[in-house]
C-alpha cells in the first residue's frame, strides 16, 4: 500500500457511531468486536472468541445502512459508520431468527433466554424432531482448531447434523472435551467414571495428573499432543511455570527483568 | 450425538482402488474427483473406500465424509447399473411428467428413488436438467431423452 508512514496508524482507525454512541473502531474489526470493546453486547450463538467465525447463528444481525449484516463477520471499513443493533428490523430478523431455533432446541437455556428477551415462540411450520443442536458448527470448528477434526456437519438441510465418519465413534477423536465446551446449547454429553471418560460414544481411559492425581487428560489426548503434553493437570501446571519462572535466571543485558 | 447407521451392505471388492486412487495425485483439490471416481467405479461409495481415500490424501476422515455426504450424485448405497432420472421441474412437470414417472414406475417395477434387486436400474428423480424445451425429459445415465410421450417412452431402450 501507499508510503507516508506517519498517517498510517490514522487511517486505520475509524469513527462512527453504534446505536448513536460515537466509538472509534480499527479498520478491518469485526462490528461484533467494535461493539463489545465499548460494552455493547450484540447475542450470538455461533460466534466464539477463538474460533474462525462462520456467520450461521444469524443472531449477531445489525441494521447499516438500511441493511441487516452480520456483525460477526461484517468489517468496519469506513469512517463515520453508523450501526444499529436494536432498531425494529434487527429485532424483527433476530425473533425469526430464534422461532426457528425453538424447533430445533427447545430445552437450550441459552435459546430460551434468548427467546424471551426477543418475544420469540416456536413455529409450528417448522417443527422437527427436537434434538437441541442448533448445528452452528461451533464444535466442529473446535475440533478443527484443535487438528484432530474428528466431527464434521454432515448431510444437507433437514438432515444435516454433526457427526463422526459413518455416524460411528469417531476414530480421530482424543475425548478432549473441547466439542463439549463449546456448544452453546450444552448438547454435546459425556461422562466421567471410574478413571473413564465417555464422549461421541467413544471410551477414554483418564491419566491421572502425575503431581496431584486429578484426571484431566485421556490417554488419547496426550498421546496426541506428543512432546507437547506434560500430562500435569492445568492447575499443577500453572504452578510449574510460576515456579520456573520464579527460579529462573535474569535475562542477560538486564533491561528486560520482570 | 450420532444417529445409527442406515447401514450400506458391503461386500464390495475393493481391489484395484489403490490404482483408481493413484490415477490423480495426492492433493486436497482431487477429493471430489476421486470421490467421483469411486462413485462410478462401485456405483456407490463404500466405507472402505472413503477410508482409503482419506488416507491416500492426508486429510481427516470426518471431512471427507462430510463431503462425500454433500452431493447428490454421491451415494452411500449401490446404484443400479443404469440411473434413471425424470425431470420434475416445472415445464416438465406442465408437460406431464407426474405421468410420466408413473408409466416408468410401473414398466421398471421400482418405485421412486429405489434400485431394483437385481442391481440394473435406480429410479430417481431431477429438479431440472436444463432442457426444458424438451419436456418432458428423462435422462438414462448422461443421455437426455426429450419430448416424452407414450409411445417413445416404449421405445426408451429400458
Amino acid at each position: 500500500m501507499s508510503g507516508e508512514r506517519s498517517g498510517e496508524r490514522f487511517r486505520d482507525v475509524l469513527r462512527g457511531t453504534i446505536d448513536g454512541k460515537t466509538v472509534v473502531a480499527r479498520r478491518g474489526a469485526t462490528v461484533l468486536e467494535t461493539a463489545e470493546s465499548v460494552g455493547i453486547r450484540i447475542p450470538t450463538l455461533c460466534h466464539r472468541e477463538g474460533l474462525p467465525p462462520d456467520g450461521n447463528c444469524r443472531l449477531c444481525v445489525v441494521e447499516t445502512k438500511g441493511k441487516l449484516v452480520i456483525s460477526c463477520m461484517f468489517p468496519v471499513r469506513e469512517d463515520g459508520f453508523a450501526i444499529l443493533t436494536q432498531s425494529p428490523g434487527v429485532r424483527e430478523a433476530r425473533r425469526f431468527v430464534l422461532s426457528l431455533m425453538l424447533n430445533r432446541a427447545p430445552k437450550a437455556p441459552a435459546i430460551l433466554k434468548l427467546a424471551g428477551e426477543y418475544g420469540a415462540g416456536a413455529d409450528p411450520r417448522f417443527s422437527r424432531d427436537p434434538d437441541n443442536c442448533v448445528r452452528c458448527g461451533r464444535c466442529v470448528r473446535a475440533c478443527r482448531a484443535n487438528r484432530t477434526e474428528a466431527i464434521a456437519l454432515v448431510g444437507r438441510g433437514f438432515e444435516r447434523s454433526v457427526s463422526g465418519p459413518f455416524e460411528k465413534p469417531p476414530p480421530d477423536c482424543v475425548g478432549c472435551l473441547s466439542c463439549a465446551f463449546v456448544c452453546p446449547t450444552g448438547n454435546i454429553l459425556y461422562s466421567e467414571r471410574d478413571g473413564k471418560r465417555r464422549i461421541w460414544d467413544k471410551e477414554f481411559r483418564l491419566v491421572p495428573c502425575p503431581e496431584c492425581g486429578t484426571p484431566v487428560f485421556t490417554e488419547e489426548q496426550i498421546r496426541f499432543l506428543g512432546e507437547k503434553a506434560s500430562g500435569l493437570c492445568p492447575e499443577c501446571g500453572r504452578r510449574r511455570l510460576a515456579s520456573a519462572l520464579r527460579n529462573a535466571e535474569p535475562l542477560s543485558g538486564g533491561s528486560r527483568g520482570f | 450425538m450420532p444417529k445409527t447407521n442406515p447401514g450400506a451392505p458391503e461386500a464390495v471388492d475393493l481391489t484395484g482402488l489403490r490404482g483408481l486412487l493413484e490415477s490423480r495425485p495426492p492433493e486436497a483439490r482431487e477429493l471430489l474427483p476421486l470421490l467421483r471416481d469411486i462413485q462410478t467405479r462401485y456405483r456407490h461409495l463404500p466405507e472402505e473406500a472413503v477410508r482409503g481415500l482419506s488416507e491416500y490424501l492426508g486429510l481427516p476422515l470426518a471431512r471427507v465424509y462430510a463431503v462425500s455426504r454433500f452431493y447428490k450424485s454421491l451415494s452411500r448405497v449401490p446404484k443400479g447399473e443404469r440411473l434413471v432420472k425424470v425431470c420434475l421441474g416445472t415445464a416438465c412437470h406442465l408437460r406431464g411428467a407426474p405421468a410420466l414417472l408413473e408409466a416408468l414406475e410401473g414398466k421398471l417395477g421400482l418405485a421412486l428413488g429405489e434400485t431394483g434387486k437385481d442391481g440394473r436400474f435406480t429410479l430417481e428423480s431431477v429438479n431440472c436438467v436444463g432442457a426444458c424445451a424438451l419436456a418432458p425429459v428423462v435422462m438414462l445415465d448422461d443421455e437426455v431423452h426429450g419430448k416424452l410421450n407414450d409411445e417413445s417412452l416404449a421405445d426408451l431402450p429400458l
